[in-house]
């Protein structure tokens, strides 16, 4: 089987644009969450990880004219698109010599819904806001993260709630060891909708303080948003294009939890057979694992599903363990890749990301989430959690 | 590589639900716009189901039991949906309420089964299976995106079953925000309709296997070619009426295959964005009887043809999504 390399990382969250401001935002300890800034609802009591950017600031970044028809979350996907590709060396005219087949998996759910539910009655009543309508779709966000490149053969939208962005990397690496693409840009993007605000509110999952992953007292989740990408490519073509990898993908696995469409069961049964499948298809034994970048979105129900899953799985080798969405909140179907390039960059720079905000040990686990903000072990297999609505649970494992 | 069958396939649309009725007498529509014929749900839900799941959870998930029931595969490798605007129902029920009455009095019901992947994901619930589960939602070509999925996995012998579904349920209102945008109620002689199929996917060859998919290829921007070589009977094309859309299908027919008879299927199943999932449908039964009905040539002249072999399946959406999938007959 070829073995699956990443050649680039793009990232945009409450953390900054690239990959630069995220790494010095995560060893500073410094969290992107805020109060609502961006966003027009009546919630303004919540959290939130919002990007700080306007549509109209990222469209001067990008040098979009003002007037076109874009939504939030295909402007943040273009941003942590070029990031990446930039790293691969793919936005230079050298790379095309080769000729290679370029496909663009993108996972997203809400799509154009920030603009949809700006524009919902007009899209009903008249005619002044049409543009709109054709931009709802989650398959329209990917077109136009692609139309802004127009360097793709073949584009796929996956849409598995809170694990698109890890199941869209998946299919991606599926697609080069099928022979079907040369270099896959994978990942996803999503911005903060009145629509899911609400939507998780009336679950009663959004804590109204900073989310405290994995803690004891621990009360809900704060929403981010923002978009990641990771160019994967075999090793083969990844030399023959003379490009250092940054690591390998040496393991996934996507599994369901089959219980319920917004909970996860006790046993956690997804999320441990999603992490078993992921070290197996890797050959990896649970003790190769360094750091588990976990799915911990501070809901009373995931840490304690994730958690015992966890324990089943590693026993009395747990290693160190943390969430990241204390930093970014939790940015939806794009946090499989944001959380990609993030184990990413802890594997580059020997460090575990601290778990913002815990102080008490959840009294059902033994064990408690990482504090150690910097390791100087040497990390070589770190895995990453996504876990969606609906039990659609993802597990990568990148190593170096 | 493995071979890959498609053992069972089962609809719900503007036909017969549950029925391959529409080989023999197709029910012919001249509006613009039609729902499918459901069948009585009460025969197959309990009322707590019937009342909690919306139209497309009970088309997709009454499709998908049929075919476990017919393959006896009940707990397959993969559950794989294609829907192009997933639960649409839902999502609106629910953005209405957050534009008219405000964000303080919503309730949780319609967000929870609003995101695409709830039809997989109550599949895989209701059947109790914990593999692989995925949705793909990529306008027009979304189910030949779950469809590739589940061929990548099945012919490198990663799994050996899979369920793969194409559904998309139009509302009123999502019809005439389409008619709006151009992609729908524009046709001259085509309506919109509405796609619920599940079919059973394996690598193991069953007695009753409908038929062999040989290629699955898929193509952004350019025209989709790998298919080269093989002895077709037949062109299934996703003509609907509308003047563009027909456009680049009469200039593919005219270049890339010339000699051979052209099928349709949107005229007995109507426009959908998994509309695709539905021809694949087609063509899969018209393989397992050998035969092509009459009605499905696009030359009206054209008798039924009797022991057809291999027939291509050629799907693009605004020239820009293409693929092209083969399927041969399993007969000798």
């Amino acid at each position: 089987m070829k073995e699956i390399v990443i050649t680039g990382t793009g990232i945009i969250s409450a953390l900054g644009l690239g990959k630069e401001q995220t790494l010095n935002a995560l060893t500073n300890n410094r969290s992107g969450i805020a109060t609502l800034h961006y966003l027009k609802t009546a919630h303004t009591e919540f959290p939130v990880g919002e990007v700080k950017f306007s549509n109209e600031e990222m469209k001067q970044r990008l040098n979009i004219p003002e007037t076109e028809v874009t939504t939030r979350t295909s402007l943040m996907g273009i941003l942590a698109a070029q990031e990446a590709l930039q790293q691969a060396n793919l936005l230079t005219p050298q790379y095309a010599l080769l000729h290679p087949k370029i496909a663009l998996i993108s996972g997203t759910t809400v799509g154009g819904m920030d603009k949809s539910e700006q524009f919902y009655a007009d899209f009903l009543e008249n005619n002044s806001k049409n543009d709109y309508i054709a931009t709802h779709d989650c398959g329209t966000c990917t077109e136009m993260i692609a139309g802004h490149f127009g360097i793709f053969f073949l584009l796929e939208t996956i849409s598995t709630a809170c694990s698109s962005a890890a199941n869209a990397i998946m299919t991606g690496a599926r697609l080069i060891r099928d022979g079907r693409a040369d270099i896959v840009v994978a990942g996803g993007c999503e911005c903060i909708t009145k629509f899911h605000l609400n939507g998780f509110n009336t679950l009663m999952i959004l804590d109204h303080e900073l989310c405290k992953p994995f803690d004891a007292h621990r009360a809900g989740l704060n929403l981010g948003e923002g978009a990641a990408y990771i160019v994967l490519e075999s090793s083969e073509f990844a030399q023959k294009r003379k490009i250092e990898p940054l690591c390998a993908l040496s393991g996934y696995a996507n599994t369901c939890d089959a219980f319920h469409q917004t909970a996860s069961s006790s046993d956690g049964i997804g999320a441990y057979l999603a992490m078993k499948n992921a070290l197996s298809n890797a050959h990896l034994q649970p003790a190769d694992i360094d750091y588990i970048n976990a799915h911990g979105t501070g809901t009373s129900n995931n840490d304690l599903s994730e958690g015992t899953a966890i324990e089943r799985l590693f026993i009395d080798q747990i290693p160190p363990v943390s969430s990241t969405k204390a930093f970014t909140g939790h940015t939806t179907s794009a946090a499989g890749g944001v959380e990609a390039v993030i184990s990413i960059l802890a594997l580059q720079n020997n460090f575990i990301p601290d778990n913002l905000n815990f102080k008490e040990k959840m009294p059902e686990l033994t064990f408690i989430p990482s504090q150690e903000n910097i390791s100087h072990k040497t990390l070589k297999h770190v895995l990453s959690n996504s876990f969606g609505f609906g039990g659609n649970d993802t597990a990568l494992i990148f190593s170096k | 590589m493995k071979d890959v069958f498609i053992i069972d396939a089962q609809q719900i649309s503007v036909q017969n639900p549950l029925s391959h009725d529409w080989m023999e007498h197709p029910i012919a529509y001249h509006e613009p716009y039609r729902r499918a014929i459901d069948p009585d749900f009460k025969q197959y839900f309990t009322p707590n189901e019937a009342r909690r799941y919306g139209k497309i959870l009970k088309r997709a998930l009454l499709t998908a039991r049929k075919v476990m029931e017919n393959t006896a595969i009940n707990n397959p490798d993969a559950i794989i949906t294609g829907t192009g605007l997933g639960c649409v129902e839902n999502t609106e029920l629910f953005l209405e309420a957050l534009t008219f009455e405000g964000e303080e009095m919503l309730k949780p019901t319609h967000f929870m089964q609003s995101t695409h992947n709830t039809i997989s994901s109550l599949i895989a619930i209701d059947a109790k299976c914990h593999g692989y589960n995925s949705t793909y939602a990529h306008k027009g070509i979304s189910f030949e995106c779950a469809l590739l999925d589940a061929f990548m996995q099945l012919s490198q012998g990663e799994i050996t079953t899979a369920l793969v579904g194409g559904h998309d349920e139009m509302t009123p209102k999502y019809f005439s925000m389409l008619e709006k945008t151009g992609y729908l109620g524009h046709a001259k002689d085509g309506f919109s309709g509405e796609t619920a199929v599940s079919m059973m996917l394996s690598s193991e060859k069953n007695m009753k296997a409908m038929c062999r998919i040989k290629h699955v290829e898929m193509a952004y921007g350019e025209e989709v070619n790998g298919v080269e070589g093989v002895d077709i009977d037949a062109v299934m094309i996703g003509v609907n009426g509308a003047t563009e859309n027909d456009a680049v299908y009469a200039h593919i027919g005219q270049n890339l295959f010339p000699e051979k008879p052209l099928l349709h299927y949107k005229h007995v199943f109507g426009e959908s964005y998994t509309a695709s999932g539905l021809g694949l449908y087609a063509v899969a039964t018209c393989l397992q009887q050998q035969r092509i009905p009459a009605h499905l040539f696009v030359n009206q002249n054209q008798k039924e043809l009797q022991g057809v072999k291999n027939i291509l399946f050629y799907n693009q959406f605004e020239n820009k999504n293409h693929s092209l999938i083969l399927l041969s007959s399993c007969g000798e």
